[in-house]
């Protein structure tokens, strides 16, 4: 017989954190990803090695709430409870409904999304456009890191055995003036997993580009962003000349490294992923969202 | 142990906290209508009430839901609503197989409790998660929109 | 029952038991003494068994294998090439080597991977292209045909044409799907093995049984449960779960379940057979068709099964509905070391007309004609020959089906529209495209006389309840309804008083397998008759029983080796018009409208017949354009639903459907076959659609938005 299995569902933060500074733990939010990354067979549980700490229930971490000009949202916050929120900005709310459907988003988390780390996590590009910042809480204090630091690779994160992901922040989406769309390719219209995903914002003042960011999804290990290509546009006026399009195309075609798997293939999703950056970039204006 | 109500009725189970929910609702309480299509969140076939919200059943750790209120199709079976559904499907022509049925009228259940009156848009998304092979979904849309209407005043008292 | 016409809609027969998910599938049943099955599985494509070694068992587990098996170690089917447990050679990645039963799911989970195997491994052929190369090899031509004008009449045509195309098509596999994953038990009994499951076919079932048992017909009894979607899926392939669970059941003395894992399911049952189709075309200066060869390759798999029967379909097929002048087609069944590929609604003739419907469509394009257009100048009429030097003997409506589309949709004016709006718009294009097609009711040639002879019973109980005995399986078509309510009708009987239970080979006669869109033409119409003699001899409160055979009509004999006669004795029809909006940044297809006309003869019920049309329509497009099933190197890419894609309601859109009455004097109330016919139009027209958004030809399906990026990329290239 399956030894016996460990599992921890305190009423409290506080005391989770400090079950986790004592031993390595599998933390479940939603558990729609846990449950199928350790799926055994028909009939039997999952596959959990490690002593199992749930946190869905802990209210602590499902509060969404405006402290200054940041956004902050409880890691878990199921999608529903997002989407029925008012102070989620629009695209988000766009990138949530193209996950799964009605019964995922019921339990899924924004929290788990981040902590999955998958290449094709839906929330993901938007959140690296968003700038997040992710509260990390254990029994030692708080750590902010930013969501592009976290996520270091396929389903991998810095996250120390000892802490939970408690909050995301999102600074920068209430600045004025600014627009940010997101676009996921999948195979279907529900159910899907992304085989392309881009987010796109833009902060304008009249038509010089203030801020402009770009994030793919399912082309690389982590999402694709970078600072560098961004900064060459700032300033420069909308609409953009065919040759600043042409540069930042060439600049990601170089970075852009997809691959080929059960999905699609490394060609279509760079050449996807190119198309919604050119199309996002050649927009005559940016209606503010 | 965990303790949480099943149908109405208070329950413990000696399952291990990783166990499946859908597979506690079928071998140890013995409730058949909620099946197993996929086991991974992607057919619906599962689809129960966590505290009234649809939820697959094959992706529920038991160990997660110490105190709530779970239902399946057969605590719904005897209600108004469930009536309506029935006839709903039955008139319209939803049921071919059956095997996604009890998850789809589940769907059903949930959006019309959230919406009573779904454009065929949000039809096709409150079902989006039920994957059905024989009835390429219009005529459970069409059912839905009948129960929609035959139930009218019915569906939002919880 | 007393309805002005038959296909007045009744509510259905199993309705009660499905909506509120009480009836119970094979997964929902727990016997006594009951154990499960695994199977352990082969890792590698093409080898030899060296040697098999299994861990230490705890008491109550127990191994079976290929020395359990009472008869020859194969499943009867068509040929002797499927072994129960291969214990020698084996030819796929998944093929079956031995079972391990006992109580706990985990515990087996856990055994299996302590099996260990030595090989041999061998070279494998993996694709159908690797397989073309090697047709002359031994074994991997499995079986091939070959019929039609004579090469050298049309060597002399090719010789005096303006122009000779010449095309390659290529469909891809598909997945059925079916809600219920496949599933058996054998109940263990002293003097007989009961065999419940989800099936298709009761008798297919039981002879299997009775070859690998290598015991009398009583010994074994085959049961069908609750069948959640078959599609062709539970034809042939559970008769191999039917082997393991009975003889394992046998072995242990104990009952034995065996049910599948979604991906397990995915990866090791039987799809559509991928294909490659050729043409060769003959044209004169206005782009008049004068002579066609048409070659077609079926990827088989590993082991025959029923792929030369769907070869015969697909060869069948390989015209249309064209009359199409100096005709000739071969086609092969070849051998690849990949999973077995079957029956799957439509049985061949998807391909074939996912094929010539775009070559078709292509040969228009050069002739400079509207592809519907041209297509009509070729539509078979009544009385023209079949391909086979057959006749289509009855009246065809296809004409009025077009007219009435055409007006419906505002064809003419629609395509006006839609190239206004592509012209304006950059990154959406719109398309509408058509399908011509037929379908051949039952089985090919004299297969229902010479191989089915079905027969009938109906018994009447002493209080004048009349039930169905059938071998046939309601698998969610409709049957229980459809069949009792022409028997109900015939005998002037309340629907109520009629009724079908679950078929059990211990009660019912061999009425033959529930397949090629056979049973309410077929079986229907023997159920018609037999209710004609019931009511004829009737006599209130005695109980009776009045037995139909089946009965040919002659027509022009079906010869299989020259493939000449009438291979069909009747078809049904259709069209559809299907318009789609392509997404040029992304290559993903919507479907914006979706019309369908067909003629099955008369319609047994309204709603099942609606039933099976947005069923099938979803699934034939979707074959079109969103379902991709891939295998590298002998194992399937696509292991969850998910990966695969069958549409979701979000993908599908409320389809437009009519159903044109045309009798046919064999059918119950002139009912024809339905429930193929749907699904063979739905990718052909989708992607006529989509050549007609992008202006750009394909010759394959799915098109894939990986195929659409990649052709806009090419032509991208060639425009500079």
């Amino acid at each position: 017989m399956a030894e016996k299995i460990i599992a921890y569902r305190f009423d409290q933060v506080d005391q989770t954190l400090s079950q986790l500074n004592k031993e390595d733990c599998t933390i479940i939010a939603g558990g729609t990803d846990v449950m199928v990354l350790y799926k055994s067979r028909r009939g039997v549980p999952p596959k959990i090695t490690k002593p199992i700490v749930f946190i869905d229930h802990l209210n602590e971490l499902k509060q969404v709430y405006k402290k200054g000009k940041d956004l902050h949202i409880g890691a878990c916050c199921t999608y529903s409870d997002l989407l029925n929120d008012p102070l989620i900005p629009t695209p988000l709310k766009n990138a949530i409904k193209t996950i799964a459907a009605p019964a995922i988003r019921n339990r899924g988390t924004l929290g788990g999304n981040i902590c999955n780390a998958s290449p094709a996590g839906d929330t993901l590009p938007l959140l690296y456009v968003y700038n997040a910042k992710l509260v990390l809480r254990s029994v030692s204090g708080v750590r902010i890191v930013a969501i592009s630091d976290f996520i270091q690779g396929v389903r991998r994160v810095d996250r120390k055995s000892n802490e939970i992901l408690a909050e995301i922040i999102l600074p920068s989406e209430l600045e004025e003036g600014a627009y940010a769309v997101f676009e996921k390719v999948g195979n279907r219209n529900a159910d899907a997993i992304a085989k392309v995903g881009f987010a796109g914002y833009i902060r304008t003042n009249g038509e010089v580009i203030k801020d402009i960011r770009f994030a793919f999804g399912a082309v690389g290990p982590t999402m694709v962003r970078s600072v560098d290509i961004e900064k060459k546009l700032i300033g420069k006026t909308i609409p953009l000349a065919g040759a600043d399009i042409a540069q930042v195309l060439s600049a990601f075609d170089k970075i852009i490294k997809p691959i080929d798997d059960q999905r699609s293939t490394a060609r279509y999703r760079k050449t996807v992923a190119l198309n919604l950056l050119r199309y996002f970039l050649s927009r005559k204006q940016y209606q503010h969202n | 142990m965990i303790t949480f109500t099943l149908n109405g009725r208070k329950v413990e189970t000696d399952a291990p906290p990783s166990a499946r929910l859908l597979d506690v609702i079928r071998d140890e309480y013995l409730l058949i209508g909620t099946k197993e299509g996929c086991g991974e969140g992607e057919c619906g076939a599962c689809s129960i009430f966590v505290n009234n919200l649809l939820q697959n059943s094959c992706l529920i750790p038991i160990g997660s839901i110490e105190g709530a209120e779970i239902v399946t199709i057969e605590g719904i079976m005897e209600s108004d609503q469930f009536k309506i559904l029935d006839e709903s499907y039955s008139e319209a022509g939803g049921v071919q197989c059956g095997y996604c049925i009890p998850g789809m009228v589940m769907a059903s259940a949930a959006l019309l409790a959230q919406n009573p009156h779904p454009s065929e848009a949000e039809i096709r998304e409150g079902i989006s998660g039920n994957l059905c092979r024989c009835t390429g979904y219009n005529m459970i849309v069409d059912a839905i929109n009948l129960a929609a209407k035959k139930g009218d005043g019915l569906w939002q008292k919880k | 029952m007393n309805l002005k016409d038959i296909s007045t809609s009744v509510p259905k027969k199993d309705h009660k038991g499905k909506v509120s998910g009480q009836l119970a599938y094979i997964s929902d049943l727990k016997v006594e003494n009951m154990v499960f099955g695994v199977l352990y599985r082969s890792p590698i494509a093409y080898g030899k068994i060296k040697s098999i070694q299994v861990p230490d068992l705890p008491l109550g587990y127990e191994v079976v294998g290929a020395e359990d098996i009472p008869g020859p170690n194969y499943v009867k089917i068509i040929k002797e090439d499927q072994p129960i447990f291969a214990n020698e050679w084996v030819n796929y990645i998944g093929e079956p080597i031995l079972m391990l039963v006992g109580k706990d799911l985990d515990i087996l989970y856990g055994l299996l991977e302590k099996v260990k195997i030595e090989w041999e491994e061998y070279q494998a052929i993996f694709t159908l292209e690797e397989a073309i190369k090697q047709k002359a090899a031994p074994g991997v031509t499995m079986a091939n045909y070959e019929f039609g004008e004579s090469l050298e009449i049309i060597s002399a045509i090719e010789q005096g044409a303006h122009q000779i195309i010449e095309e390659e098509y290529d469909t891809g596999y598909q997945e059925h799907v079916y809600l219920e994953p496949q599933g058996m038990l054998a109940i263990y009994k002293d003097d007989e093995i009961v065999v419940q499951g989800s099936m298709q076919c009761l008798y297919y079932i039981k002879n299997a049984l009775i070859t690998a048992l290598d015991c009398g017909d009583d010994d074994v009894r085959v049961v069908q449960s609750p069948t959640g979607g078959g599609f062709g899926g539970k034809e042939e392939f559970p008769s191999m779960m039917a082997c393991h669970v009975a003889v394992a059941a046998k072995a242990v003395k104990k009952s034995v379940m065996l049910v599948f894992d979604r991906s397990e399911d995915m990866v090791v049952t039987t799809k559509r057979h991928p294909a490659k189709l050729k043409y060769r075309t003959a044209l004169d200066k206005e782009g008049n068709i004068l002579s066609m060869c048409v070659e077609v390759y079926l990827d088989g798999g590993a082991n025959v099964g029923l792929s030369s029967v769907v070869l015969q379909r697909a060869l069948l097929n390989s015209a249309g509905v064209y009359k199409i002048p100096h005709f000739h087609a071969k086609g092969y069944v070849l051998k690849t070391h990949t999973v077995p590929n079957g029956a799957f609604r439509g049985f061949g003739a998807p391909q074939s007309f996912a094929g010539i419907e775009s070559h078709i469509g292509h040969l228009s394009k050069r002739a400079n004609i509207d592809p519907l257009e041209y297509k009509r100048k070729y539509l078979v009429k009544q009385g023209d020959p079949t391909i086979t030097k057959g006749n289509f003997r009855d009246p065809i409506l296809m004409e009025e089906m077009i007219e009435d589309l055409l007006n419906t949709t505002d064809y003419k004016k629609k395509k006006v529209e839609f190239q206004t709006f592509n012209h304006h718009n950059q990154r959406y294009k719109k398309g509408i495209g058509t399908s011509l097609f037929l379908h051949g009711c039952g089985f090919t040639g004299s297969g229902e006389r010479d191989h089915i002879k079905a027969t009938v019973k109906l018994f009447k109980s002493k209080d004048d309840l009349v039930s169905l005995k059938i071998s046939n399986s309601d698998m969610g078509q409709g049957i229980y309804t459809t069949l009792s309510k022409i028997v109900a009708k015939e005998l002037d009987l309340p629907y109520e008083k009629v009724s079908y239970p679950y078929p059990d080979t211990k009660e019912v006669p061999d009425s033959g397998p529930t397949v090629a869109s056979r049973t309410t033409m077929i079986v229907g119409k023997l159920l018609e008759r037999a209710a004609k003699k019931l009511k004829a001899q009737w006599q209130n409160g005695v109980e009776q029983e009045v037995t139909e055979n089946y009965v040919h009509r002659e027509m022009i004999p079906w010869n299989e080796l020259t493939f000449t006669g009438d291979a069909y004795p009747a078809y049904s029809w259709g069209v559809n018009f299907v318009e789609v909006e392509v997404d040029t940044l992304t290559g993903n297809v919507k479907l914006e409208n979706v019309y369908a006309n067909y003629e099955v003869g008369k319609v047994i019920d309204d709603r099942v017949m609606k039933g099976q049309i947005d069923g099938g329509l979803a699934q034939g497009l979707a074959y079109g354009y969103l379902e991709k099933m891939t295998s590298k190197e002998g194992r399937i890419q696509q292991k969850s639903i998910t990966d695969y894609g069958p549409p979701t309601s979000m993908d599908v859109v409320s389809i437009q459907s009519k159903v044109f009455d045309n009798p046919y004097a064999d059918g119950p109330y002139g009912a024809k076959g339905a429930g193929e016919l749907t699904l063979i139009g739905g990718a052909p027209a989708v992607q006529a659609a989509i050549e007609d958004a992008l202006q750009t030809p394909f010759q394959q399906i799915p098109i894939t938005p990986e195929v659409i990026i990649e052709s806009l990329w090419l032509r991208e290239g060639e425009e500079g």
